[in-house]
């Protein structure tokens, strides 16, 4: 890191903040410029707090220089990680996706839905029986129940099952019956969540907070990495802006940023980037243009009467057609040989 | 719109804004609901403002239903709008409009030189900026009308059409002499001045969003010059400002498709600036053309080292020349499928 000291900061002070750079066996490397001092400090690698110095006497600012996440990192890993969803690997150009209702609401709808995303060529079936839904009063999911309804459409299509767990206590119950478990945006920062997913041998779908940096989502990622589990599948759904024509705003240059920052697999949420149905085959175009290892879609076969997300659901029909023009866009990327991120 | 009234509003507030709706010549459609009265205000197609009702005893809030633009709404001109671009080429026609170039005119060789690798890399337009809005005041601002010239020599050399900002009313009637696209940066997307200045000539216009202006917002400023008799506007969508900071702006991709839904005017997107980094630049720009976008408009510079603005975000020569093959690929590929650049078809 850079630390950078005021304006007319004294010899004492440089001298005092170069002592306490070498007390934690790193090096410092001054620099006096016309106007100010600015001191390097140069470690081993191991993560250095910023805290450390910035209270210090002369100190104007400190810069970061090293990235904070170190196992996520393309650095340390610089080839594609490819992450299993059942027997489909998820990661360097893979165009997994997984498709299904926002909630299990039960058995008719949920092997319904199972069967047409199976036939329209999803890989994975996503469906919700713990949801943390913004307002108490709204459909909470079905529990364990939904859990067995997802074990029952995988018997039935062969496809992945992808849910939510929302609370530590209740990993161990999900990974029992799904082969993904996902971490919401809403619980990208449940730390206590991240480690209990982290010591499972469960993929994790870990969705990008909707007012989280792409720094905090990779340190999130961290967390579950730093556990020993290495299967991560990062997901952007949506960021809260200003805009309000849409439920969230797609970050779509988070796909080229995460692609060159992080080794680990991008997938991109159409459904609730946008909020909006009408909205949904432009996005997923886009993402996978974009460069994204696949994408996950709400899909019901009757959006006007689900119990959640049906602005944003898709009809089986309309999903099946967005599969065609995904695949399509995919071919010219794999015609082309292009790669997300170039090099210079 | 809707006027909601407060649950404590008495009959007599009520009926106060019955009166005051009839008095602008509207008819108010009362709905009495458990708890609270709401009034329906129906007109003409004319615009109402929310200000008319809101300070009146009683109301709580009030919803406007109606858009409150109409020259630039879907809903009044259906069909796509086809925009010209120089005497041989149009906007939204389905095939994708790119315009390449540096991001400022710094040199008689630099501007000749992109001009020619442009077009040979299938630009069908070449922008350059000759006078710079820079966040700072002690950055290049721009070489002026000296720019300009060299635009015109550069058109003159390539044949292709010319894509320039102007950043003040009084510079119109200039800017117009030398360009046939007359650009309005993100930074005055909302100079009511200039938006009308604008709408006086016939020039094409190339409406930049403004960094924090919603889409609403974008879509009242395209009035402001439709309303004065230009209808030539393209809009561009180029990122807007987020708590992000890993790029330079957040790409508003859910715009292309929102934009292509509610207007009948040609979007295309700045993958440059919503990136703010060569690397995302390719990327951004098959995803826009894949999210529905009539076109593209991307910096370019022979040596972005050493480029006096945004060499961070041009791409040299030969990349640009491989993303216009991708964007065509995809666009083909659209095609093929039959997909409409507007969700709702």
């Amino acid at each position: 890191m850079m630390i950078i000291m005021r304006l007319g900061a004294s010899k004492e002070e440089v001298k005092n903040v170069v002592a306490r750079v070498k007390s934690f066996d790193l090096d410092a490397h001054l620099s006096d410029g016309s106007e100010r001092t600015v001191i390097g400090v140069v470690g081993d690698g191991r993560p250095v707090d910023k805290n450390l110095f910035i209270r210090l006497p002369g100190v104007d600012n400190i810069l970061p220089i090293s990235k904070p996440y170190k196992l996520a990192s393309r650095e340390f890993y610089p080839a594609d990680s490819l992450v299993p969803i059942g027997e489909h690997k998820v990661g360097n150009g893979s165009k997994v996706i997984i498709a299904g209702p926002c909630a299990v609401e039960s058995r008719e709808q949920l092997m319904e839905t199972a069967k047409a995303v199976k036939a329209a060529g999803a890989h994975a079936l996503r469906g919700g029986a713990f949801k943390p839904r913004t307002s108490p009063y709204s459909f909470q999911g079905m529990g364990e129940d939904g859990l067995k309804l997802l074990a029952e459409a995988r018997d039935l299509t062969g496809l992945p099952i992808v849910t939510e767990i929302i609370s530590p206590e209740l990993v161990p119950l999900v990974a029992s019956y799904a082969d993904v478990l996902q971490i919401g945006a809403r619980n990208m920062q449940n730390y206590s969540l991240l480690k209990a997913a982290g010591l499972t041998d469960r993929t994790i779908l870990l969705k990008r907070g909707m007012s989280a940096t792409i720094s905090d989502f990779l340190m999130a990622a961290e967390y579950i990495l730093s556990k020993g589990n290495q299967n991560v599948i990062l997901c952007e759904r949506g960021i809260r802006t200003f805009e309000t024509a849409t439920r969230n705003t797609t970050d779509i240059n988070a796909i080229p940023v995460l692609k060159s920052l992080t080794h680990l697999p991008v997938m991109l949420d159409p459904s609730h980037s946008t909020g909006d149905w009408r909205f949904v085959a432009s996005l997923a175009r886009s993402g996978i243009a974009a460069g994204a290892d696949g994408l996950i879609i709400e899909v019901h076969p009757d959006p006007s009467n689900a119990l959640s997300d049906g602005a944003q659901s898709l009809k089986p029909q309309r999903f099946a057609t967005l599969v065609e023009d995904v695949n399509a866009i995919a071919e010219v990327l794999k015609e082309r040989n292009i790669v997300p991120v170039p090099i210079q | 719109m809707m006027i909601i009234m407060k649950a404590t509003a008495t009959k007599e507030e009520v009926e106060n804004v019955h009166q005051r709706i009839k008095d602008l010549e509207l008819q108010p459609h009362q709905i009495s609901g458990a708890e609270r009265n709401v009034i329906g205000v129906v007109g003409d197609g004319r615009p109402v403002e929310v200000t008319a009702f809101i300070r009146l005893p009683g109301v709580a809030s009030v919803i406007p239903i109606s858009k409150p633009y109409k020259l630039a709404s879907r809903e009044f001109f259906p069909e796509n709008t086809l925009i010209p671009i120089g005497d041989n080429h149009v906007v939204g026609n389905g095939t994708p409009t790119i315009i390449g170039g540096p991001c400022a005119v710094e040199s008689r060789e630099q501007i000749l030189e992109i001009a020619q690798s442009v077009k040979e890399a299938g630009a069908h337009a070449l922008r350059g900026g000759a006078f710079k809005p820079r966040t700072s005041p002690y950055s290049f601002q721009g070489m002026g009308e000296d720019g300009l010239k060299l635009l015109a020599e550069a058109r003159d050399l390539t044949g292709l059409p010319i894509v320039t900002e102007v950043t003040a009313p009084e510079l119109v009637p200039l800017v117009a002499d030398y360009a046939e696209v007359l650009q309005i940066g993100a930074r005055n997307m909302q100079n009511y001045a200039l938006l009308k200045a604008v709408g006086e000539t016939q020039r094409t216009i190339l409406l930049k969003r403004g960094m924090s202006a919603t889409i609403s917002d974008l879509l009242m400023a395209a009035e402001y010059i439709l309303a004065k008799g230009n209808q030539n506007v393209i809009l561009c969508e180029r990122g807007i400002r987020t708590f992000e900071t890993a790029t330079r702006n957040t790409t508003d991709i859910n715009a292309i498709p929102v934009l292509q839904a509610h207007t009948h005017l040609p979007v295309i997107l700045d993958p440059s600036h919503s990136t703010g980094h060569w690397e995302y630049v390719s990327a951004l720009a098959r995803s826009g053309i894949a999210a529905g976008a009539d076109g593209i408009v991307v910096e370019v510079h022979p040596n972005p080292a050493l480029a006096l603005s945004d060499g961070a975000q041009s791409l040299k020569p030969k990349r640009f020349k491989r993303l216009v093959k991708q964007v065509n690929a995809i666009s083909n590929a659209l095609k093929a499928e039959d997909i409409s650049t507007n969700p709702l078809q």
